[in-house]
């Protein structure tokens, strides 16, 4: 390929391993805070320019740490074995916009039939356990001792 | 008979049981034993409450403020360094919490009726003035008399000529920008080119004019890039890491600061509203501060207004403070954060005042512990060099740590306006779009003096 200069054709095309995986923060962050996960060659940059024109969200702010994997766990040969190091990205929305974390497992609703046979359930449960113990005036003293 | 041996050998000084001496004092009714109360050194609540209050009762009885100070800031841990000046997003709501101020919109009501008379007496056709001062004298007079604030109007019957001091604001400004030969300024290094040395000259020779109108500027000490420092406790936390994992510890702050010009007082501007009053809420915001982000670092506690406690000018009266390069409008402007311009001058108008207020009150001998039993009120200037915001701020309280914050029903507040532009544009040695009401809240918030003067 011939050397690119500026106003140059462009003939080669990079396609870096950008990719960016939002994730629930794991301490309370601010509404306006969003938690990624990135790739460790994003630059703030890059984040800003991936988030503004791929998915048009308003950015105010980008902050990236790198959090290092570590390598305290062995496997069956004594050997080290390292989680992988990842960057975290906290992105600050514009124009006052926020965002939570959605709820992804939330509780189903039980219905009438499902509700009263978890109630017989443990009814039964309690009465079984009731039977294994011995008698509470005993004060939890073994059935076989005594005359 | 043994017991009458056992008498004699006791000795006659001996006393027995029965043979009490009438007349002599019984012992004075003393504790056998000490009090019970918790150990000092021991890892428990009790413990620590009984050590926090061996230190507040050290602080209480030092003898000099320097005691009191060295005292205070004597145990050095890792705390927030606070900047007035940051381009964190939305700080101002977090130095509010932080400081437990309350922001209010727009100027006192005291310095909007002392402006009207003045406005009256100025907006008066300055081509008349030198012939006809005693008229314009009782029209200046007149002009307010709804407003029912007697002492301003007699105050500014002696009335301020706003040409003058538009003329002297003007050739400072023309001197700095369009006479004097400059290089083009280093890189980053614009505010110190031109807009740093206009406003030292303005603020100096506007002080030195009005000196006669105002005794107080005439006693005054005008300090050129001083510095202000404030340490403070507000709210708790658990210690996460380290050998103090798991204990309790207040969350500690650090303001240093330094104003462009700062100018100190020997007697102490009047309250502007009484000390309990409630103008507005305090935002309370659950996050811990390093979210803002705000980082923590270990160094000397510092206390400074900008002297020392033995100087006679202790109080504040205004402080001038010029934003840096890395916050200016057109880079705002260029990442479509408008609404945050307002906010960095809101930030570092809170902070810079709360840090030297507070710093003016621990001068006094008043700490967390011993709250203030006088509000302290300071003012000061942010600007750009073309954009000018006014704040003025009334400490009410010191008690901010977890303890005494507790029935603590007192807010600190800050009355704030919007940055407004001092002039348009500058060309071909003329001022174009020269706004006077701009240079009369400053020459107001000089002429600011207490009652007695």
């Amino acid at each position: 390929y011939p050397l690119f200069q500026r106003g140059g054709p462009q003939l080669r095309i990079f396609r870096p391993n950008f990719f960016m995986l939002l994730v629930r923060p794991g301490v309370p962050q601010p509404e306006d805070t969003v938690q990624f996960r990135v790739s460790m060659e994003m630059t703030k940059v890059d984040i800003r320019n991936y988030l503004e024109k791929i998915y048009n969200v308003p950015v105010a702010a980008v902050r990236t740490r790198i959090q290092y994997g570590a390598n305290n766990k062995r496997n069956h040969r004594n050997q080290r074995v390292k989680k992988p190091d990842y960057k975290v990205a906290y992105v600050q929305l514009g124009q006052g916009q926020t965002f939570q974390f959605p709820n992804l497992f939330p509780e189903k609703e039980q219905d009438a039939e499902t509700r009263s046979f978890d109630d017989f359930r443990d009814k039964f449960m309690e009465k079984e356990k009731q039977k294994q113990e011995g008698d509470p005036r005993r004060g939890g003293v073994p059935d076989w001792f005594g005359l | 008979m043994a017991s009458l041996r056992v008498r004699r050998l006791l000795g006659p000084s001996r006393r027995w049981f029965s043979e009490t001496v009438p007349g002599a004092p019984s012992p004075p009714a003393s504790p056998l034993y000490p009090p019970v109360v918790a150990s000092i050194t021991a890892k428990s609540k009790a413990a620590k409450s009984r050590r926090l209050q061996r230190f507040n009762q050290r602080v209480h009885a030092a003898a000099t403020v320097e005691e009191k100070l060295r005292l205070y800031g004597k145990l050095q841990r890792p705390k927030y360094t606070v900047y007035p000046q940051t381009f964190a997003l939305n700080a101002d709501r977090w130095y509010r919490s932080f400081t437990r101020t309350v922001l209010v919109p727009g100027m006192p009501p005291r310095a909007a009726a002392a402006k009207r008379s003045v406005a009256a007496a100025g907006a008066t056709p300055e081509a008349g003035r030198a012939p006809e001062p005693g008229v314009e004298a009782p029209a200046a007079a007149e002009a307010p008399g709804p407003a029912k604030t007697p002492e301003p109007a007699a105050g500014a019957a002696p009335y301020v000529d706003i040409g003058d001091l538009r003329s002297l604001a003007c050739d400072a400004l023309l001197q700095e920008s369009f006479y004097q030969k400059k290089k083009r300024p280093f890189l980053y290094r614009d505010q110190d080119h031109t807009p740093g040395p206009f406003l030292t000259q303005l603020v100096s020779t506007l002080a030195a004019s009005l000196s006669g109108r105002n005794p107080l500027l005439a006693a005054s000490s005008l300090d050129l890039n001083p510095e202000v420092n404030y340490y403070w406790h507000h709210g708790e936390e658990v210690v996460l890491h380290g050998h103090r994992k798991g204990r309790v510890d207040p969350v500690r702050f650090q303001i240093d600061d330094n104003p462009h010009l700062q100018i100190r007082v020997p007697k102490q501007l009047p309250e502007v509203v009484p000390l309990e009053s409630d103008l507005g809420d305090v935002p309370v915001i659950d996050h811990k501060p390093s979210k803002l982000p705000l980082f923590k670092k270990q160094y000397e506690n510092k206390v400074f207004i900008g002297s020392k406690v033995a100087d006679p000018c202790c109080y504040g009266h205004t402080q001038f403070h010029l934003l840096p390069d890395k916050l200016k409008r057109e880079r705002f402007i260029r990442e479509r954060l408008e609404d945050q311009i307002e906010v960095v001058y809101r930030s570092n108008g809170i902070a810079s005042l709360f840090a030297w207020t507070a710093a003016q009150a621990m001068y006094q001998g008043f700490w967390s512990e011993a709250d203030v039993t006088r509000p302290f009120v300071s003012q000061a200037v942010v600007t750009d060099g073309k954009y000018f915001a006014f704040f003025c701020y009334q400490l009410n309280t010191l008690a901010l740590t977890a303890e005494t914050i507790k029935n603590n029903p007192r807010k600190n507040i800050c009355w704030g306006t919007d940055s407004k532009p001092l002039y348009d544009v500058v060309e071909d040695g003329n001022v174009k779009g020269f706004n006077d009401e701009v240079l009369l809240q400053l020459v107001l918030f000089l002429l600011n003096r207490p009652k007695e003067l």
